[in-house]
């Protein structure tokens, strides 16, 4: 309770709860505040059906109706950024759990067999370590690649669509989860020496028990920190790669896409058409920093002693 | 043996192993992938089948697409070795030619970003942890905060709609197309492959400066991210360092601060800085991709993005995957040895590794 006063009473830390509240506020809000044409099953996208005589490829201001605007094509900009908002959440919180899980139980097993079990696994962690994730989707993008028009999917393909995963999720999942293994081994190898953890063996503590009760609750402090880090940063990369046509799936990422050539192309204008880069951009930004900051809170709350290593 | 040497030999051995691991994972993925785009990792060159049904078939025979997965991954490997990395239905080429023909230009960009933002990291972050509390630390602080919450990808384009639409200073791309046909004659001699050496090395000033100029965005915005990194952890370690009895008695002696600071303090504080950048050398090669692609720099990333847009084309996609882990390795084994250098304790080998 006192940890959870102190731990709001730093202003950064309650910027940061303030912003990651305030997209999932928007996130669950999102049927209210960009009603859907399709309601039982809401579209990322919404083309912006105003008649007017100005060609599709030119992005419209914002005007009533459109309160940012549209993208070449007509694409709603509003409509996007507020659906975009719950596909981000949903994105980050599912790859960064699921990374976490996968890196922590692998970490905490391998230390806790110790020797050349974990020197193996070690091993193979710096091995994934060399890869840069990028380089993985397109891998994926094989598996999940239709086998015929007539669609028929392979079971382990059947698994994976109804598990909502698409290719870039599953790269970043398999190639990601290395410093968990990293952070978590070392804390556990130093705690496996410790007395209390030496005491519960001695009285007959299982196997599972000895790590799930004894040693990961506090070797897990770091990981936690990475978590919140990775949201915010796995949301970036997926917009990052969806920008750059390696992957599809952030609606952020898409608006940016579509938009890039009244970024950066012949008749761009920063100035003029600001609607189509900015709101995306800060979207993205913020979103990037409310995780950041909420984890260099929890890193300065749940590892007090270490070096004080704040973001701002 | 000398302890650098042993330590130069247990990194070139762990080599090998990295590669094992991440082609065995590759093949893995392949293998998960139903049969019909598992083919096209055994597309045969030339043009395409009038019948892909027949030679679908006769792949599946051919190379025992059907046979248990270390069977498989042997006969695959096997072929790797000898630098058949396959054909690309795509690119119509070789995926190992395409590959090595791009790699000067992602090696360039690399290059230059390395170059830029470890000395800078490490210094900034010396001086802004020398004086914390201060308005420069303040200022570190800030900009390194703000270039860790920009995407590369944002970055890059901000930086190409102000200095390139705008203000017209620096373009987009490698060379300019005059310049490309100077570079593409047989006159031109390509000797390293990077275009401002080479300019320099053919007497052709002009072109190193045009492809310099083309550096710049890219090499800042690859830049930027790492180096805030960089010059935070060096700027903790330096706060440790300070406090420390050593730097009290070199001061006590009369060295001058900026001796003290610069020769000794940096020293230590340069390593956890150096280790964590050697580790983050494969995300710092996926940004020289990402942002090859924003500033359409013709580098290795080509083959990302096609054998996504198109796909099957296994052949395409394994072979940048493991190519890409091949520039990350000599990268993170240059940051290594750097870091082996200044660090007494490899060097002397007296540190259990």
């Amino acid at each position: 309770m006192k940890s959870l006063l102190r731990f709001f009473s730093h202003i950064p830390n309650l910027l940061a709860m303030a912003i990651i509240v305030l997209y999932v506020l928007v996130a669950i809000a999102a049927p209210r505040l960009a009603p859907p044409q399709d309601p039982e099953n809401p579209a990322p996208f919404k083309v912006a059906t105003v008649d007017t005589a100005t060609s599709r490829h030119i992005p419209l201001p914002p005007q009533s109706g459109l309160p940012l605007g549209t993208t070449p094509g007509r694409l709603d900009v509003f409509y996007t950024l507020i659906w975009g908002t719950r596909s981000a959440l949903r994105f980050g919180l599912t790859v960064a759990l699921a990374t976490a899980c996968v890196g922590i139980a692998i970490g905490a097993v391998s230390a806790y067999i110790g020797g050349p079990v974990n020197r193996f696994t070690l091993r193979i962690t710096d091995a994934f370590l060399t890869f840069p994730v990028l380089a993985g989707a397109a891998m994926f993008r094989l598996v999940l690649y239709p086998v015929d028009q007539q669609a028929s999917i392979t079971p382990l393909q059947g698994l994976l669509t109804s598990l909502g995963m698409d290719p870039v999720m599953l790269t970043l999942i398999l190639f990601s989860w290395m410093p968990y293994v990293r952070i978590v081994n070392a804390e556990i190898a130093k705690l496996k020496q410790v007395a209390y953890v030496q005491a519960a063996r001695s009285i007959g503590a299982g196997h599972l028990r000895l790590i799930l009760r004894h040693l990961l609750p506090n070797a897990i402090s770091s990981a936690i920190v990475l978590v919140g880090r990775d949201i915010g940063s796995m949301v970036i990369l997926q917009a990052a790669f969806t920008f750059i046509g390696v992957g599809e799936g952030s609606p952020w990422g898409y608006l940016l896409a579509v938009g890039r050539d009244w970024i950066i192309g012949p008749s761009a204008s920063l100035v003029q058409y600001w609607w189509v880069y900015l709101p995306v951009t800060l979207a993205l930004i913020f979103f990037g920093i409310g995780w950041n900051l909420l984890a260099d809170g929890l890193n300065s709350a749940l590892n007090p002693r270490k070096p004080h290593q704040r973001l701002w | 043996m000398s302890p650098m040497l042993k330590f130069i030999i247990r990194r070139l051995l762990a080599v090998p192993i990295t590669l094992l691991v991440i082609t065995v994972v590759l093949y893995g993925i392949v293998m998960l992938a139903p049969i019909e785009a598992r083919v096209s990792l055994y597309e045969p060159r030339g043009g395409r089948s009038r019948n892909p049904e027949a030679l679908r078939q006769y792949i599946i025979r051919e190379y025992g697409l059907n046979d248990p997965y270390p069977v498989q991954y042997a006969r695959w490997a096997f072929r790797l070795l000898q630098g058949d990395w396959g054909w690309s239905p795509l690119l119509r080429a070789d995926v190992l030619d395409a590959l090595v023909v791009r790699t000067p230009a992602t090696v360039e960009l690399t290059l230059y970003s390395t170059l830029l933002l470890v000395p800078l990291g490490l210094a900034s972050g010396v001086v802004a942890g020398w004086r914390t509390g201060r308005s420069v630390d303040y200022g570190f602080r800030l900009i390194a905060f703000i270039g860790t919450s920009i995407p590369p990808f944002v970055l890059g384009l901000m930086l190409l709609g102000i200095f390139y639409v705008g203000l017209h200073w620096f373009p987009p791309g490698r060379i300019d197309i005059s310049d490309s046909f100077v570079v593409t004659s047989p006159a031109f001699n390509h000797v390293t492959g990077l275009l401002t050496i080479d300019g320099l090395l053919n007497g052709r000033l002009d072109i190193s400066l045009n492809a310099f100029r083309h550096l710049v965005l890219p090499a800042i915005t690859l830049s930027l991210a790492h180096w805030a990194t960089l010059g935070r952890v060096t700027r903790t370690a330096i706060i440790e360092e300070r406090t420390k009895e050593y730097i009290t008695a070199a001061r006590g002696r009369g060295l001058p601060k900026q001796a003290v600071i610069w020769r000794h303090a940096l020293r230590n504080a340069m390593i956890p800085g150096l280790n964590s950048t050697a580790l983050s050398a494969a995300s710092l090669i996926m940004g020289v991709f990402v942002v090859e692609i924003v500033f359409g720099f013709p580098g290795i990333s080509e083959l990302a993005t096609l054998s996504w847009a198109y796909t099957p084309d296994a052949a395409a996609a394994m072979g940048f995957a493991i190519y890409s882990v091949l520039l990350v390795l000599p990268l993170m084994f240059i940051l290594d040895i750097i870091q082996a250098i200044v660090d007494p304790r490899i060097r002397e080998g007296i540190a259990e590794q």
